[in-house]
């Protein structure tokens, strides 16, 4: 057997392998395998395939990586095997870490020059391709079968089919399910379950009192038609959409606000209110631009792919993004896998995954409105005036550049003999008005290779001179350029002579024209958003474009008559056709493919996608019928939002990873009536929330026997003897308690707003998502991370959650709200306390207890807090003094902003107002705003600030530094400008002060300002703490210091956070 | 039941959701169940963050030979993020150390009497010239895409010693680095292993932790009301199943307890005047002093940043620059291994100094103007480890002539993970987290333990 390969392998070789006797074999054992072995075989080899390469058998090698094969038998000088180990070229070195002696790399060239004999029998480099046949027999991916509910035997507890699936499970194992919740845990469940918001006390008395049999189905009937049940079922999704209101970190030059981010997630609440069919809901989230006329509200729906982080900028890891959140969202299939090779265990092959980049790299980003216009002409004006700016700076640049680099012909065709000096996109250089861009460079190369491949007459010298050495290369470039310097002066003095001109006479001129002009040009910057040319444009022109994006982007999030814009994605009028990155490296690129479905979903034979990027067509791939995935997808999400875990565990991975469905006939039975009833979500919840299943109870069998074999047969409940306690999630707890409170702003949609802002009583589905900058508290409570999809989130406990609860001042606020809604003698406030928070009356006990802690005990001890460095106020800049007179601080905080009042402008202060960054003046002089900073102990300080006055309107402000002592440091009269305002090494003493003062100038109008000084302690003078060095105004902002709990605020604090209020049985 | 009681790891695997089911000990991270693979050399990371990228070429990789090419091209300038000109020689000192005799810079003279301590790898290699994905990269493994910091790693394979202090504490003083806290992210692993990000420009525990302190109790009465809580909440478990009822009773007390250790541990002035002298008065001296005893009580890794934004970014006068910050930086690093040596505990601790890149050997240019500084320089670079199982003295690597690539035994930032995870007593192909259809990694599909450090 062994002889008879060897002769293979030797005819293989040619002439060269009659060498190839029993010597050389025996030099291979002697002097080649253990080199292989302790040099090569670590990375190239069972374990680790570098670059793609094994060297552990022959027909391995003989297959060879990334960059072929590396050994040609008898071509000692055209192996890449020996070209890497003579260290001769700096790209290519092997072993990398370490070279061979002279006398290894000697003996390698001798068993090349021979003709590399190699015994070794053993599998090939890469695993066999994708059995996709194979791969077809695994559940997920069979069709959606049409089970019949089983008929379990003297069934009294099936209340529907669903019950009759589950019912049979449980008696297999040997179980039985417990007995129905009881009322009141039943409607806070399914209520909570619901809209995520608790049930008032009317609403559980009335489910308790009703005694028509279809109480329970008309409670779920009145939750289903709550605008609150959209709230909260679309932030399940918008944890799978990877939800964001902000980009995620950007260069400084971008806007950090997403436009389109507020509208899709209404669009997404809307859409769960509506009912908007599931299939649809789909195709709008992907593909709404190709069903949607402009300006339709449901372009916003396109949100779900573009609303991912910006990765800096970097195409392959944003079309990475877009293909995960899809494919994972709504297949359950980890495509994102197969970026680098095919999956390891899915029948996902890395084709596959550049037929879908292939999709996404045919589209551009775009921002649409999609909302009609306002009625407010001075927005609409202004959106006009930013939109019309920024639009003929575009054309300008672009035409600018394309100018540009038609003057440098010559330089792009040297590059392309230099290409290793040019990165790819994750490379960053700053690049000039005057260097030669990278991106152009290689879409020339990408210009000649189409060239080559349709034998363009005007490259023919080009391509024919490939042969020449070098300097023969760089004159043929030269000679380029000039023909092309002529010809663009040809066109552009007939253009003058006439304008209409749209060709040059002389056809071989004109063929050459075409080469720099025109849409297929490779001098040309696409016409696109600037998310995807911004790669064009020399870094002075990108910070100026995004500088006037920004004015664009700004006008749209900051003004409250601005109407919803979407980024959406549009076809790019010429499909790209996908390469395979080898490895995802977009550095070696491989075979191409064409843009199509998942070759295990869309069968072998399938034809590629015809119309545009094939957007559309994926997804009506996605939505279809016959498609086995998409409904058995959403119907688990669902299912696992209801019992607190899917009937496949892993909601977003259906792969032969993940376990198998508990109940598989189950699960397949109500994807096909969800898909019956026309995609129906509010059809599906009502099915699974009517069964017997959900209403039982938490607690499992009475019996304690019973209870232990339960548990002990079934210890995660995956088989539903029982129902599982929820833990309320962070919105849900928060949530409950503005509503406990009686201060939850029910409104429904529109912009965010800060999470922590004490004037923030809306639902938490409204708080700002911000990627960069998520409040700590939110991540403790494992809320969603909006950097990636997330079908579950974690549950964990840790004291820092306690913390939050314990010693936040959200909640003691909270806690003295619902005190305050207390009355009465003293049990009737307890009473009270318990309907309010848990919907019950308190047990004697609890009575008790609760009396107990009001009654007796020592009075709470006032808190005295530390004193603060900065305060807010008011008063009159007395210029002949150079100081404050009438400083008197500014009555309320907003939780962002403190002012006259809860309404701004405030009936008596007016507009005066000062928040972490700036402010605004008072109406007139007389009310001048003052950041008041206290020193704390002596020594040597210093003052930094920019103080800045934006709008052009109006005439501007006024603005001082003043110390208590030394009175004017500083002062400045502002319009439309900035300025820096610093103060250098100044002694003080503990207890000076030092006021930051603003002033309207002649009148009222457009005064807000920016200004956060910072004070530095240089030299400690005398004695002093251990204070702080810093004092940053943006940083330090702060609310009022609150004051101590009283006893029945304490008592009301404890409820709220005790076990009963935040897990429902 | 299942005679095999099975490893958290895998727990969390299997459960998918999780730590929702899991005991007590585990959710806290008390470290009970959480195990490393072998035994440690290392127990605790402190890592010196220098933001913005040290120049090696001033601190610990001497080349005199740019010198000879001062203020002329070198024979060959490599890509980096901004155009470079002429040689620019360090205008620092450098002089031997200690019995092995390495060669340091006047700018860490004071650390460098500790070299025979200390193994410099100075073939290290980032990836590209840029301060964004290289500091990912430094910090989590992967340029671009979103995973775990290393420290997040670290508390998911050996959970925390001290249940009462967070288990992974991020300090920067007066804002943050670039990138902020996706430096110290814990990603799709759960929240509670993110790192704990400390302004340590604050003295007052209130602004070092958030919710440290109740505004509105006193202790007393605070204990008044968690005794109250207590009782209800055990009446309430009384009847019902789930574990995670006990997890979140138990989940007060310790908040209780961690409102005064925290602030002990945060609380310098409990330290000896000798000591506090030792590190020196600066934010510095007390980020790192902060640092010794936040380790000492348990907590996994603590990242020392050197301050907010990018300080170490010295592309201008790095000569005066690069003097200001090692000026702030040398005196604490070296207190602190003087100061773990003396209470024995240099053996298991591990002292990480570096960037997230080097610096071009080459100046930088503005046109045609010399800014006297430096460029980024990801081909080679220098990172030292001290402490619990390194092998002191050493000198690992080597770059070229100049300075620019690392040309013998080059480390790539996942064998430096691989390194870092191996100390800590766990084995980076190992250490794998299920996610999205995969078991990832730190160090992903890369990483070789650089063995020539280990002691």
């Amino acid at each position: 057997m062994k002889l008879f390969s060897q002769g293979i392998s030797i005819s293989l070789l040619g002439a060269a392998a009659l060498a190839a006797d029993v010597d050389s074999i025996a030099f291979f054992e002697t002097k080649i395998r253990p080199l292989l072995a302790d040099r090569c075989i670590e990375c190239h080899g069972e374990k680790k395939q570098k670059g793609g390469l094994r060297l552990d058998s022959r027909a391995a090698w003989q297959k060879g990586g990334d960059s072929g094969s590396p050994i040609v038998p008898g071509d000692v000088d055209g192996s890449l095997l020996i070209k890497a180990v003579r260290y001769a070229e700096k790209e290519l070195q092997m072993p990398p870490k370490k070279r061979l002696a002279a006398e290894e790399v000697a003996a390698l060239e001798q068993w090349v020059k021979i003709g590399a004999p190699d015994p070794r029998e053993g599998k090939l480099a890469v695993a066999n391709a994708v059995d996709f046949e194979a791969g077809r027999k695994q559940w997920a991916f069979q069709p959606v079968g049409n089970p019949q509910p089983p008929t379990p035997a003297h069934d009294e507890w099936s209340r529907s089919e669903v019950d009759r699936f589950i019912l049979e499970r449980m008696r297999e194992a040997g179980l039985r399910p417990s007995a129905p919740a009881d009322r009141r845990t039943l409607v806070r469940r399914v209520t909570f379950d619901l809209t995520g918001l608790p049930p008032t006390s009317a609403e559980v008395d009335a489910f308790v009192r009703d005694p028509s049999p279809d109480a329970f189905a008309k409670v779920v009937d009145r939750l289903l038609a709550s605008p609150h049940y959209g709230e909260h079922w679309a932030r399940h999704w918008l944890d799978v959409a990877r939800y964001s209101d902000t980009k995620g970190y950007v260069y400084a030059r971008e806007e950090k606000a997403f436009v389109g981010a507020w509208p899709y997630r209404d669009w997404v609440v809307r859409a769960f209110n509506d009912d908007l069919p599931y299939d649809r809901f789909l195709l709008l989230q992907i593909a709404a631009d190709q069903a949607e006329a402009a300006e339709s509200p449901h372009l916003a729906a396109m949100g779900f792919l573009t609303l991912g982080r910006r990765f800096l900028g970097v195409t392959q890891d944003i079309i990475d993004d877009r293909i995960d959140v899809l494919m994972r969202g709504t297949q359950g299939l980890t495509v994102g896998c197969a970026r680098c090779h095919d999956h390891k265990f899915d029948p996902i092959s890395i084709r596959d995954y550049y037929a879908l980049y292939g999709v996404f790299e045919s589209c551009a980003e775009r921002l649409v409105a999609c909302a009609p216009k306002t009625a407010d002409a001075a927005f609409e004006k202004e959106l006009h005036a930013r939109e019309t700016t920024l639009r003929e700076a575009m054309a300008r640049e672009r035409e600018a550049q394309s100018a540009r680099v038609c003057a440098k012909v010559t330089e792009h065709l040297i590059a392309q003999l230099e290409l290793e000096k040019y990165p790819e996109q994750t490379f960053t250089q700053i690049i000039g008005p005057d260097d030669i861009n990278p991106v152009f460079v290689r879409r020339w190369q990408a210009f000649l290779a189409g060239a080559e491949k349709r034998r363009d007459p005007v490259f023919a010298e080009w391509h024919e001179a490939a042969k020449l050495p070098l300097d023969a290369r760089r004159r043929v470039a030269e000679r380029y350029g000039a023909r092309f310097a002529a010809v663009e002066k040809k066109w552009r003095e007939l253009l003058k002579a006439e304008p209409s001109a749209e060709s040059l006479p002389d056809a071989s001129d004109e063929a050459w024209r075409r080469v720099l002009f025109g849409p297929e040009s490779p001098c040309e910057v696409p016409d696109e958003h600037l998310v995807n040319n911004e790669w064009f444009f020399p870094q002075p022109v990108v910070v100026g474009l995004w500088k006037l994006q920004g004015e664009v982007d700004r006008w749209l999030v900051q003004q409250p008559a601005a109407r919803a814009h979407a980024t959406i994605l549009t076809d790019r009028a010429k499909p790209a056709t996908p390469r395979v990155f080898k490895r995802g490296n977009p550095f070696t690129k491989g075979e191409e493919v064409p843009r199509r479905f998942l070759q295990v979903l869309a069968g072998d034979d399938a034809p590629p996608f015809a119309k545009g990027s094939g957007r559309l067509e994926l997804a009506q791939a996605i939505i279809a019928p016959s498609n086995p995935l998409t409904a058995r997808v959403m119907v688990n999400r669902v299912w696992a939002q209801h019992f607190g875990r899917g009937l496949v565990t892993t909601p977003s991975d259906f792969g032969r990873r993940a376990d198998p469905p508990s109940h598989p006939e189950l699960l397949d039975w109500l994807a096909r009536a969800f898909m019956d009833e026309g995609w129906s979500l509010k059809k599906l919840h009502r099915r699974i929330l009517l069964s017997a299943a959900y209403q039982q109870s938490s607690l499992g069998s009475a019996d304690a026997a019973a209870l232990r074999t339960a548990q002990e047969r079934d210890p995660d409940n995956r088989l539903l003897w029982r129902a599982n306690t929820h833990r309320l999630s962070f919105e849900e707890m928060r949530d409950s308690w503005l509503a406990a409170s009686g201060e939850l702003d029910l409104r429904v949609g529109g912009k965010p707003a800060e999470l922590l802002a004490a004037s923030n009583t809306r639902r938490t589905l409204y708080a700002l998502v911000d990627r960069e900058r998520m409040p700590a508290v939110m991540r403790t409570f494992d809320f969603a991370n909006p950097d990636l999809s997330i079908p579950q989130r974690n549950d964990t406990i840790v004291p820092q959650q306690a913390l939050f609860g314990m010693n936040h001042p959200f909640l003691a606020g909270r806690a003295k709200s619902v005190a305050g809604r207390l009355t009465g003698p003293d049990s009737e406030r307890v009473g009270r306390l318990y309907s309010l928070l848990y919907q019950r009356a308190p047990t004697a006990a609890e009575m008790e207890m609760a009396l107990a802690f009001v009654q007796t005990g020592p009075a709470p001890v006032v808190q005295f807090t530390q004193p603060r460095a900065w305060q807010y106020g008011y008063g009159e800049f007395d210029e002949s003094a150079a100081r404050v007179t009438g400083f008197a601080p500014l009555p309320h905080f907003t939780g962002t902003a403190w002012q006259g009042g809860d309404q701004w402008p405030d009936k008596t202060l007016g507009w005066a107002q000062i928040t972490a960054t700036g402010g605004h003046p008072g109406n007139d002089r007389r009310h001048a705003v003052v950041r008041r900073w206290t020193a704390p102990q002596d020594g040597v300080y210093s003052i930094t600030s920019k103080l800045i006055h934006e709008p052009a309107v109006g005439d501007g402000i006024r603005a001082f530094i003043s110390h208590s002592r030394r009175g004017l440091l500083r002062s400045a009269t502002m319009h439309h400008s900035s300025t820096t305002l610093d103060v250098e090494a100044m002694t003080m003493s503990a207890g000076d002060t030092v006021d930051f003062i603003v002033d309207i100038r002649d009148g009222l109008n457009s005064d807000q300002f920016l200004w956060a000084p910072r004070v530095e302690l240089a030299t400690v003078t005398g004695a002093g703490g251990d204070a702080a060095r810093f004092w940053d105004a943006e940083k330090d902002f702060a609310g009022p210091a609150s004051a101590s709990l009283d006893r029945w605020q304490q008592l009301a604090q404890v409820l709220m956070l005790a076990n009963e209020f935040t897990f429902l049985d | 039941m299942n005679p095999h009681p099975i490893s958290r790891r895998d727990f969390l695997r299997r459960s998918g959701v999780g730590f929702g089911m899991l005991g007590l000990a585990d959710l806290l991270g008390s470290g009970a169940h959480a195990a490393p693979h072998f035994a440690p050399k290392a127990k605790r990371v402190i890592h010196f963050f220098l933001n913005g990228g040290p120049s090696h070429v001033d601190t610990f990789d001497p080349k005199p030979a740019l010198e000879k090419y001062a203020g002329q091209p070198l024979p060959q300038t490599l890509l980096t993020e901004r155009k470079t000109g002429a040689a620019f020689p360090s205008p620092f000192k450098f002089q031997r150390f200690g019995q092995s005799g390495i060669e340091v810079s006047e700018l860490f003279a004071k650390t460098a009497r500790h070299i025979d301590d200390i193994a410099v790898i100075r073939s290290m290699q980032a990836q590209v010239p840029n301060h964004e994905p290289s500091l990912m990269l430094m910090n989590c493994g992967d340029s671009i895409q979103t995973r775990p910091s290393l420290g997040s790693w670290l508390l998911y394979g050996l959970g925390s010693e001290n249940r009462n202090l967070p288990g992974f504490v991020a300090m920067c003083p007066g804002g943050q680095p670039v990138k902020g806290a996706e430096n110290w992210q814990s990603a799709f692993l759960p929240g509670a292993m993110q790192g704990t990000y400390v302004d340590s420009q604050h003295t007052a525990v209130d602004r070092l932790i958030e919710n440290i302190r109740s505004p509105h109790a006193t202790p007393e009465s605070q204990r008044r009301q968690l005794d109250l809580l207590r009782r209800i909440n055990l009446a309430h478990r009384s009847s019902r199943l789930d574990p995670r009822l006990d997890a979140r009773i138990e989940s007060f007390e310790l908040a209780f307890r961690m409102q005064t250790e925290a602030a002990d541990a945060f609380d310098i002035s409990r330290e000896p005047q000798h000591i506090r002298e030792l590190y020196g008065s600066g934010v510095h001296g007390r980020q790192t002093l902060i640092a010794r005893r936040l380790v000492e009580r348990g907590v996994r890794i603590v990242q020392l940043w050197h301050g907010a934004g990018q300080p170490w970014d010295n592309h201008e006068k790095i000569e005066e620059n690069h003097r200001k910050l090692s000026a702030e930086l040398d005196q604490p690093v070296a207190a602190l291994l003087t100061d773990l040596k003396s209470r024995g505990m240099l053996e298991d601790t591990l002292v990480i100094w570096g960037g997230e890149f080097g610096r071009t050997p080459t100046v930088e240019m503005s046109g045609s103007k010399s800014k006297l500084g430096r460029d980024h320089n990801h081909y080679g670079f220098s990172v030292w480890m001290a402490g619990g199982g390194v092998k002191g003295g050493t000198i690992h690597g080597r770059t070229d002539d100049f300075g620019f690539a690392a040309v013998e035994n080059p480390v790539s930032v996942h064998d430096l993970h691989a390194t870092i995870l191996h100390l800590m007593g766990l084995d980076h192909e190992r250490l794998t987290y299920r996610y999205s259809g995969r078991d990832f990694r730190l160090t992903d599909v890369e990483g070789n333990v650089v063995k020539e450090i280990l002691a």
